[in-house]
């Protein structure tokens, strides 16, 4: 869930330099605070390591700095950063054996989706943030307060927001789609894909059922879904259940239509006007990743700086005009319409409040029945 | 050959052109390696031809995160090989130089690892370290991991290089009065070496190149293949495959230098002999 | 404790001398299988340890002040110790650790030691949940070596018999492709099979797709994503694992036997049958083994190359154990893999006589 683009437009390019001259900054000038500041922490904060999803930030390139350089260069903390955050659960697995035991990771912050936030959460695994030392917060937009996951909003801070829809190629579709139900459209077998994350497959199918994903308390609610996505498997409509991946497939007409995130596909859009990407009639899964500090982290207080920063509207646009996903900071959308009006006006980056009814994140699970989802989802994705 | 009938030329000839084809099949993979990392891709996938650059190997280490991974990956292999090349040395000396009780035995042992599926390996190491409070995966594990299959590589690598030697040179070498210690560093030693490095350099290769036992005993840390193997669901940049075609050169070059050493040297001792 | 041994180095026979140093081998052997595998913990793990240690000291004691003869007694187990000593540490003590952690339960769903409770239902899990996966893995590994077998063994005839001094080259040519990292080769299989890739491409171009397609090799017009891509994938990735094995052997056949059979019988195919099929057996053998085995466990090709109907059971252990911290369940299905193996090679072994690998 991260997005991700190699070259750089040259409207991108616009952009970034736009706002980067905007805040006040030149790169001689970060290059300046940086070479002058190399062993030392600004006001004594500790250095940061912060593990990212690949390609979910808009890194330093062809002397435009990215948010991470002007981060260093505006704070003076000496911060690493890795992608080194793969899949939810295959990070879990790696940090469970440590952190289960009452032993710490190394990074100081990590950006898991909301649910598994939760879980974090609920397992006592991470660190209360020092909300005084993120004045910044309160441009989080209302949508993004106090989630199931995070009920008192103390552990977390959303990073990016998006959701998942229909993405499809009109090449190989050969038509408009518009609902849930043309993924089980025979005429598209052996060419639809669907993601490995749990939610985001089950909820849309629960949506094309007409249930709600946002109330779902049991596994039995959710029944209906699995046996129809059992069923694609099992007769070959269904190609392969991808990560952000799929966005190749569709590409190259290995996939008609999949299951894919908002961002992919606008990124994907630009350079392949045949993919697209639909909020289904029914509605789409909502979904975002959050900015949390591990239990025991070394700089809890650089990683304050650093959620300050990215909340502040100014680089926010930055990181969205980079990622293409939905800000859940206040604010960014006259920042970003300040260089480029048409990304601004964009429905999918910036969505109306009717379409915004039309998204539903999925409900936090009780543990057991976070197990019975997993385990069902694990059988049919056939692992 | 002696008679060489029409039909026995044409199977000849059928032969030969179907074992052309097992190469070029051989090679398809390669080759397209080789020149997807001068394509410029649209996109974050490189699997799509899209037009000619040299951009991807005028900045081979651009992809920082792949270059540490590579880099991670060329340490972990020096040093499990220097554990498995010193561990599987002995064990192969000890072999093929004496005979002794449990030998075949000892054998069979070896030969276990190699037959045990790397699945296999990877999760049962990956048990044998959970359990151990203290043990916490990373570099450290990974390196034993790699090391455990390499041992038995080596052993056998090795013994099968050196089951010809000569060992009564040893005993003239100790009657001549040289020492036990002199004996082997300036008689067996030499003799053994190419066996021995030939051997390591396979076990470098495969320790670069492991994935699943890695896979299961990696912890946050990130070799070569990991990396890939993360990255893949992501992107897919050409810097992956100008890193692979340089692996592929250097140790071709290796291989090469090496048997062209090994000839000289064969052609050398043969004229002494 | 020393004083009393080194008095009486002198008297060790070589029997007595040989006994001992086997002895200290397995010694130190099992009581490093013994702290790893944690049947001892805690303070007798240590004193196991430190024991181990004096046995290798007692060891090295003997060694440089015994006679030449007892030297030559022990030198052999005194080679073999360390490399032993990690074996039982990192090979044997796993096996172990993996067989309890599949009788082992979770307390909680996060639990990261499972208690050791003679879980069988770990086991009955993984064949009632997994069947299919093991069943396809089975399947996959045995067409795959069985393909490997149809293309490397005229590949390997032709190096041995029919190159002359370029054998080493074609030998090198056979094995470059493998220094090539492994997912890098199979991820190149997705570009080279994919739905408007050259090789699509061109069976299009010949009107092929429908024999194809007939034949279940090619699904709907695609190449990739079918278990006919993952059986190539593999058959692809353990190739040279048959071609080696088939030309060391052939390469041992006399040419002039051939020849000489090929006088007297004068029929090619009938020296072939006759001479070099049964003087390769043992290639095909320890080729057979080296590509199924590998094969068999194999979750790379399934997971680039394959679809949601092809995942084998090497896919299930790697997700049960790295994605849903399943590791009970992860545990016997790797036992049972590994059991299931030992039996097909045992089995296998009886018709094709005994297996030498090395």
């Amino acid at each position: 869930m991260n997005t991700p683009k190699r070259g750089l437009s040259r409207r991108e390019l616009l952009i970034r330099s736009g706002v980067v001259g905007a805040a006040g900054l030149s790169l001689p000038a970060i290059l300046a605070a940086c070479g002058g500041d190399d062993g030392g922490n600004g006001g004594g904060v500790g250095d940061l390591l912060i593990e990212n999803w690949p390609e979910y930030i808009d890194l330093t390139e062809d002397d435009v700095p990215g948010t991470i350089d002007r981060f260093i260069a505006a704070s003076g903390v000496k911060t690493t950063y890795s992608e080194a955050y793969n899949d939810n659960l295959e990070y879990f697995a790696k940090i469970q054996p440590l952190l289960g035991t009452g032993k710490t990771i190394e990074p100081d912050i990590i950006m898991p989706t909301q649910w598994m936030a939760g879980r974090l959460r609920k397992l006592g695994w991470l660190e209360k943030l020092p909300t005084d030392k993120v004045p910044n917060a309160k441009n989080l937009e209302d949508a993004f307060k106090n989630p199931p996951s995070d009920p008192t909003g103390e552990y977390s801070l959303p990073w990016q927001s998006g959701i998942a829809g229909i993405a499809y190629n009109i090449d190989a579709t050969g038509r408009e789609l518009k609902s849930i139900a043309d993924l089980f459209d025979p005429a598209f077998k052996g060419k639809i894909g669907m993601l490995t994350e749990m939610r985001d497959t089950v909820g849309l199918l629960l949506l094309g059922l007409g249930i709600n994903p946002s109330n779902i308390t049991s596994f039995d609610e959710a029944a209906g879904a699995f046996e129809q996505l059992e069923k694609a498997k099992s007769n070959g409509q269904i190609r392969a259940f991808t990560g952000n991946d799929y966005i190749d497939d569709l590409g190259l007409g290995n996939f008609a239509a999949c299951i894919g995130w908002s961002g992919d596909v606008l990124q994907l859009g630009t350079d392949n006007p045949s993919v697209r990407f639909v909020v289904p009639e029914e509605g789409a899964t909502l979904w975002w990743d959050t900015m949390v500090v591990p239990k025991g982290a070394k700089n809890v207080e650089a990683a304050a700086k650093f959620m300050d920063f990215v909340f502040d509207p100014v680089q926010a646009a930055q990181i969205t005009a980079y990622v293409q996903y939905i800000s859940p900071v206040k604010g960014v959308r006259e920042e970003v319409a300040k260089i480029d009006a048409a990304l601004a006006d964009n429905p999918l980056l910036f969505p109306d409040d009717e379409t915004k009814k039309r998204f539903f994140p999925f409900a936090d699970l009780s543990d057991e029945v976070e197990a019975q989802f997993e385990e069902a989802f694990s059988g049919v994705i056939g692992a | 050959m002696s008679v060489t009938t029409k039909r026995g030329r044409v199977g000849r000839i059928a032969l030969n052109v179907f074992a052309g084809f097992g190469f070029i099949y051989l090679f398809l993979p390669i080759a397209f390696i080789v020149a997807f990392s001068f394509n410029q891709p649209k996109g974050k996938f490189n699997i799509v031809w899209q037009r000619f650059t040299l951009e991807n190997w005028t900045d081979p280490f651009s992809d920082t995160a792949l270059t540490d991974a590579f880099v991670t990956s060329l340490k972990i292999a020096a040093v499990s090989t220097l554990i498995a090349t010193f561990l599987g040395s002995m064990i192969a000396i000890a072999l093929s130089r004496y005979r002794f009780r449990g030998s075949a035995a000892y054998n069979f042992l070896l030969v276990l690892p190699l037959t045990t599926p790397e699945i296999v390996l990877g999760s049962s190491l990956a048990t044998l370290f959970l359990g151990q409070s203290m043990v916490d995966f990373g570099f450290g594990t990974i390196v034993i991991a790699h090391a455990m299959f390499q041992v038995s590589f080596v052993a056998l690598t090795v013994r099968a290089r050196i089951r010809g030697f000569d060992w009564t040179l040893e005993q003239a070498a100790q009657d001549l009065g040289a020492s036990p210690v002199r004996t082997f560093w300036k008689v067996t030693f030499p003799l053994i070496l190419p066996g021995i490095s030939a051997a390591s350099l396979l076990a470098f290769a495969l320790s670069l190149d492991d994935f699943i036992i890695t896979f299961f005993n990696a912890g946050s840390t990130l070799t070569f293949p990991l990396r890939i193997f993360g990255a893949s669901r992501v992107e897919l940049p050409p810097q992956i495959n100008v890193l692979a075609s340089v692996i592929l050169v250097v140790t071709v070059s290796i291989m090469a230098v090496g048997s062209l050493l090994g000839q000289r040297r064969r052609r050398r001792l043969g004229q002494t002999a | 404790m020393t004083a009393p041994v080194v008095s009486r180095v002198g008297s060790l026979t070589r029997v007595s001398s040989e006994r001992a140093g086997l002895l200290s081998l397995v010694l130190v052997g099992v009581a490093l299988l013994s702290v790893g595998a944690r049947w001892v913990s805690g303070t007798i793990a240590v004193l196991i340890l430190v024991l181990a240690a004096l046995v290798v000291v007692g060891w090295i004691t003997l060694a440089v002040l015994g006679s030449p003869e007892t030297k030559r007694a022990l030198a052999p187990y005194g080679l073999l110790k360390p490399g032993s000593m990690w074996l039982a540490m990192f090979y044997l003590a796993p096996l172990w650790t993996l067989l309890t952690s599949s009788l082992s339960a979770k307390k909680t769903r996060f639990d990261v030691f499972p208690t050791f409770s003679w879980e069988f239902s770990n086991y009955g899990k993984a064949f009632s949940d997994f069947g299919p996966q093991f069943g396809r893995a089975f399947l996959y590994a045995g067409i795959a070596t069985f393909i490997t077998i149809l293309i490397g063994y005229p590949i390997a005839y032709v190096i041995a018999f029919r190159c002359g001094k370029y054998r080493n080259i074609l030998l090198g040519l056979v094995v470059i492709p493998f220094f090539t990292s492994y997912l890098i080769r199979t991820i190149a299989w997705t570009s080279i099979l994919a739905d408007s890739g050259p090789v699509v491409n061109i069976l299009n171009s010949l009107s092929l797709t429908g024999v194809l397609e007939s034949l279940n090799i090619m699904d709907n017009g695609k190449l990739i994503n079918t278990p006919a891509a993952v059986i190539g994938g593999l058959t692809y990735n353990f190739l040279p694992f048959m071609i080696l094995p088939i030309y060391v052997s052939l390469e041992k056949i006399d040419v002039r036997l051939v020849d000489a059979a090929q006088d007297l019988y004068s029929s090619a195919a009938r020296a072939f049958r006759k001479i070099v099929v049964p003087l390769s057996v043992p290639g095909v053998f320890a080729g057979t083994l080296l590509t199924f085995i590998p094969a068999a466990g194999d979750f790379v090709n399934a997971q680039f190359l394959g679809n949601p109907n092809t995942t084998m059971i090497g896919n299930s252990i790697q997700d049960q154990f790295l994605r849903q911290n399943n590791y009970p369940v992860a545990s016997a299905m790797s036992f049972v893999l590994m059991a299931i193996i030992t039996v097909l090679v045992i089995v296998y072994s009886r018709f094709f006589g005994t297996a030498d690998l090395a």
